[in-house]
């Protein structure tokens, strides 16, 4: 075993291992022992390895030699023992202003024992890079589930992947000047330089014609762009482009908020899932203070938590239904769904954005008397969805429509580090709530409930895991309600730790929402990366699609339950003038008099 | 000239109706729909609403093509053409020997009127809707043609009057009206058979680049179709089993008959339409198919006197 004086001495470098007030002088040997695989790990790429840190708990760094990336992201992706183990997402980040160095740094959730949130971890693995040659070897060849992350990473800090096998934009539009990197520190983030529009579409496939889906079409419901290339009606091959309604989030959040006004914007990344965000938000910065929060909080998160997913699923199915013209079915998923948003609008004020989030707990209390209530619309939900799914799943058409159709097999949804209900319907034993320790931000550790996972793979098989989590949820939310502990709903925040990171994590609706933190001076956030499900989960729709009919794709798409606004992190501005500009109710009526019998 | 006064009000009211009652079964579909969904739905008229608002409307025409702007004028002249060889009480307002023929043809004429609209444009959502309604005309025709087959010759004449007077009830027509209810319901593209229209997939297919004044005509010539459809079933239905029809009085009671069963049927196709999802076109073809063989069995034992 190499001590960390001896590494000191090889290598000079120390071990930050654990300032966090859990242990603050832990060897090299204790972190290497505390969870499996590290070791082995540590052996296999003893001579890359610069250092090895502990951010918080059960999230690990290895600072390793840019050269070996690709290798060491697929020694753990493909690690035989952790089958589960999934590429997360990366993060580049600009350090310049610090240390004069660029960082690329992909990190993975590695499942020792699925669902065991005390054996599992965070990897990450942090690479250095010169600040005139900001390049690393690209994974992307070998592992698909790095190409849209290394092409980002590309895009907005200027990155070079090396061997990329797409190297196409894909967040910023193909009329964005050359190096001009919006995520790098010396860029204003005013500053939206517009050149002639242009488009960077990949060739028509000889032999086929094609069908655009998008940029606007009727069965996909924000602005992405499917191109089909089609034979007849079968689906040969797909070329995405989306990222239309990218709103540069992170950008706005790093520098110019305070950690608690981050929150708030984190909430409105997305429109139905945006509490999970929150949380995934909060519980990072929680971790980097190094506080505790209250039981009560913990049990009010997670109770709004499931009571999202419970209406986000019902939302869901209605969808799905709509879009094989089972109309009936999406009216009534809708209909059952209402009473939960007058349910969370009693708890928080508000039907979505609840804002009852803060760093360090929650906004309010909930009230005793409204517990009975709580327990009377989940009661009503569980009986009015049993009846919609034994009138759903009897309809023969649906089904038809359902079965056997967009089949993700297991092996293409582990490459593609596929999340959520999706990845569950492949077979996959993932779940965030109970793979990483939810346990500070969330009390999933507290209650019982079961994972579902199906086979088969197809649209069918995410219709039923939803339909079985939406129960699980209702169950989570009685014990709950149940078990609700007393006390206090928040804890006080000091002063954050400078230049510190770690991530916070939900399983949101559609899968694992992950939120990474790196704090600056003066309780800023010095680097944020937000990684919404739907952008792991995208990338593989074109494998989904490949082979079936063109009426299958609005299913198939909506079958992974995308959220574009979420995954471009996307404010709408005036591309004339590049300010951001909103027309008054009165101006817009002004408008449409004055154009009347045009529209 | 009695006779002939007669025989001109039933056709003025047979006129009548196939203009103006069409949108408003559609108003009764939207509505029922709208119930089973949990909702309250538009008023009856609304499709009517609808179709005045088209057609103050003007036209965008994405294409030089004439074709395109006449296309939904002569599906909508087909698809009178065939409400007005059917029989209104005992009249039909345009009779002669054979009309049987003409009147699937006329039909037929719809689609392959909305089928060249799909075609006349540049865009591949028009051309897969238009690929998809000759899917199914290719697939479900044969099997009118052989169900209209059937009933031709049990009652040994081509022609609608002659028809709907010589019926005999035998099994084999029996079973042929029970598939012809399914061919003409997919003729007629409710759901789960409106694969060519469907928004959600092909965005209104042929009807997809259409908008204004063409679009009204076009939903208009859809609505008759699907009236004279429904309204030649029911006479089928209703009529032979009625006994000669040789007074005013008792044709203008067939006639309210056939107006109430029409209008009785519409609930339950809406029914259908809500409680079904939309199939596939490949499934729809391998159903027409399968159905085909059943007509050629009911044919064989309409040959064998049963």
């Amino acid at each position: 075993m190499v001590r960390t004086n001896d590494l000191e001495a090889h290598f000079g470098f120390e071990c930050r291992a654990c300032e966090n007030g859990h242990c603050n002088k832990a060897s090299l040997e204790t972190i290497l022992g505390e969870r499996e695989g590290l070791e082995e790990f540590y052996e296999a790429f003893k001579e890359h390895i610069r250092e090895c840190k502990r951010m918080t708990y059960g999230q690990y760094m290895f600072i390793i030699d840019r050269e070996v990336l690709p290798e060491a992201v697929l020694w753990w992706h493909n690690h035989p023992k952790f089958k589960e183990t999934h590429l997360s997402t990366a993060v580049g980040t600009d350090e310049r202003p610090l240390d004069g160095k660029f960082v690329y740094m992909p990190f993975l959730s590695v499942q020792v024992e699925p669902l065991n949130m005390d054996r599992n971890y965070w990897m990450f693995l942090k690479a250095y890079m010169p600040a005139d040659d900001p390049s690393f070897p690209s994974v992307a060849a070998r592992l698909p589930a790095a190409l849209w992350i290394e092409r980002e990473v590309k895009d907005l800090l200027g990155f070079r992947p090396v061997d990329h096998p797409d190297p196409r934009r894909l967040i910023l539009p193909e009329d964005w000047p050359e190096g001009v990197y919006p995520l790098r520190k010396d860029m204003d983030y005013k500053h939206s330089p517009v050149t002639e529009p242009k488009t960077e579409y990949r060739e028509t496939p000889e032999g086929t014609s094609l069908v655009p889906m998008g940029p606007v079409h009727a069965g996909v419901e924000e602005p992405a762009h499917f191109r089909l290339f089609v034979k007849g009606e079968e689906i040969i091959d797909v070329d995405y482009r989306g990222f239309y309604s990218h709103r540069g989030i992170e950008k706005t959040g790093e520098g110019r908020l305070t950690y608690n006004q981050v929150l708030f914007l984190a909430e409105r990344i997305c429109g139905i899932c945006g509490y999970q965000h929150s949380v995934s938000y909060a519980m990072a910065v929680e971790r980097l203070a190094d506080v505790e929060i209250p039981d009560r909080a913990r049990y009010i998160r997670t109770l709004m938590l499931e009571l999202e997913r419970i209406h986000n699923h019902l939302l869901w199915v209605g969808i799905a239904a709509h879009l094989v013209g089972y109309d009936t079915g999406f009216m009534h998923a809708w209909r059952i769904r209402e009473p939960v948003m007058w349910l969370v609008e009693r708890l928080t004020g508000n039907r979505k954005q609840y804002g009852m989030n803060i760093v360090g707990g929650v906004r309010r209390d909930l009230l005793d008397y409204r517990k009975e209530e709580v327990l009377n619309v989940v009661k009503r939900i569980r009986e009015e969805t049993k009846t919609f799914l034994d009138i759903a799943l009897n309809t023969n058409t649906f089904i038809k429509r359902a079965e056997g159709v967009g089949i993700l097999p297991y092996k293409v949804a582990k490459a593609y580090s596929v999340l959520g209900p999706t990845a569950r319907a492949s077979g996959r034993r993932i779940d965030a709530r109970l793979d990483q320790a939810t346990k500070t931000a969330m009390a999933y550790n507290e209650v019982d409930f079961k994972v579902p996972v199906y086979k088969e793979g197809d649209v069918l098989a995410r219709v039923l895991v939803r339909m079985d989590e939406l129960f699980e949820s209702i169950w989570i939310v009685e014990q709950l309600i149940d078990g609700m502990p007393g006390g206090d709903i928040f804890t006080p925040i000091g002063k954050l730790p400078e230049y510190e990171e770690a991530l916070g994590f939900t399983e949101a609706h559609r899968g694992e929402v992950v939120h990474y933190v790196m704090t600056g001076e003066k309780n800023k956030v010095y680097r944020w990366k937000v990684r919404a499900p739907t952008y792991n989960n995208l990338p593989a729709i074109p494998e989904m699609l490949k082979g079936y009919h063109v009426a299958d794709a609005p299913l198939i798409i909506a079958s992974i339950d995308p959220c574009y606004s979420c995954t471009e992190r996307v404010q709408f501005v005036d591309v004339k003038t590049g300010r951001v500009r909103i027309l008054t109710e009165a101006e817009f009526n002004e408008l449409s008099i004055e154009n009347r019998g045009v529209f | 000239m009695e006779i002939d006064a007669v025989k001109l009000g039933f056709s003025l009211v047979g006129i009548i109706l196939l203009l103006f009652l069409p949108p408003y079964l559609d108003g009764i579909a939207r509505r029922v729909r709208a119930r089973l969904q949990y909702r309250r739905g538009p008023p009856l008229s609304q499709t009517w609403y609808d179709l005045q608002k088209l057609f103050a409307l003007p036209s965008v025409r994405p294409t030089a093509s004439t074709l395109f702007t006449w296309a939904p004028y002569l599906a909508l002249a087909s698809s009178i053409s065939a409400a007005l060889l059917l029989p209104y009480g005992n009249v039909i307002p345009v009779n002669f020997g054979f009309n049987l023929v003409v009147f699937f043809y006329v039909v037929v004429m719809v689609s392959v009127f909305l089928i060249l609209a799909g075609l006349s444009v540049q865009n591949a959502f028009s051309h897969i809707g238009s690929s998809r309604e000759m899917q199914i005309v290719l697939t479900v025709e044969p099997l009118i043609a052989i169900l209209y087959g059937v009933l031709a010759y049990n009652a040994g004449s081509l022609s609608i009057s002659e028809i709907v007077r010589n019926l005999h009830p035998t099994p084999s027509v029996l079973l042929t009206y029970a598939i012809l209810a399914y061919a003409l319901y997919v003729e007629s593209g409710f759901v789960p058979f409106d694969v060519a229209e469907a928004e959600q997939e092909v965005i209104g297919g042929p009807l997809g680049e259409y908008s204004g004044r063409l679009l009204g005509v076009f939903y208009y010539a859809i609505y008759i179709k699907r009236f004279a459809l429904l309204w030649f079933f029911v006479s089928l239905l209703t009529l032979p089993w009625l006994g000669p029809i040789d007074t005013a009085v008792k044709a203008a009671l067939v006639l309210a008959l056939q107006f109430l069963l029409t209008i009785a049927f519409y609930p339950i196709i809406a029914a259908l339409e809500a409680t079904n999802a939309r199939l596939r076109v490949d499934h729809i073809v391998k159903m027409n198919v399968r159905m085909f063989f059943a007509g050629l069995v009911v044919l064989a034992m309409a040959f064998m006197g049963w």
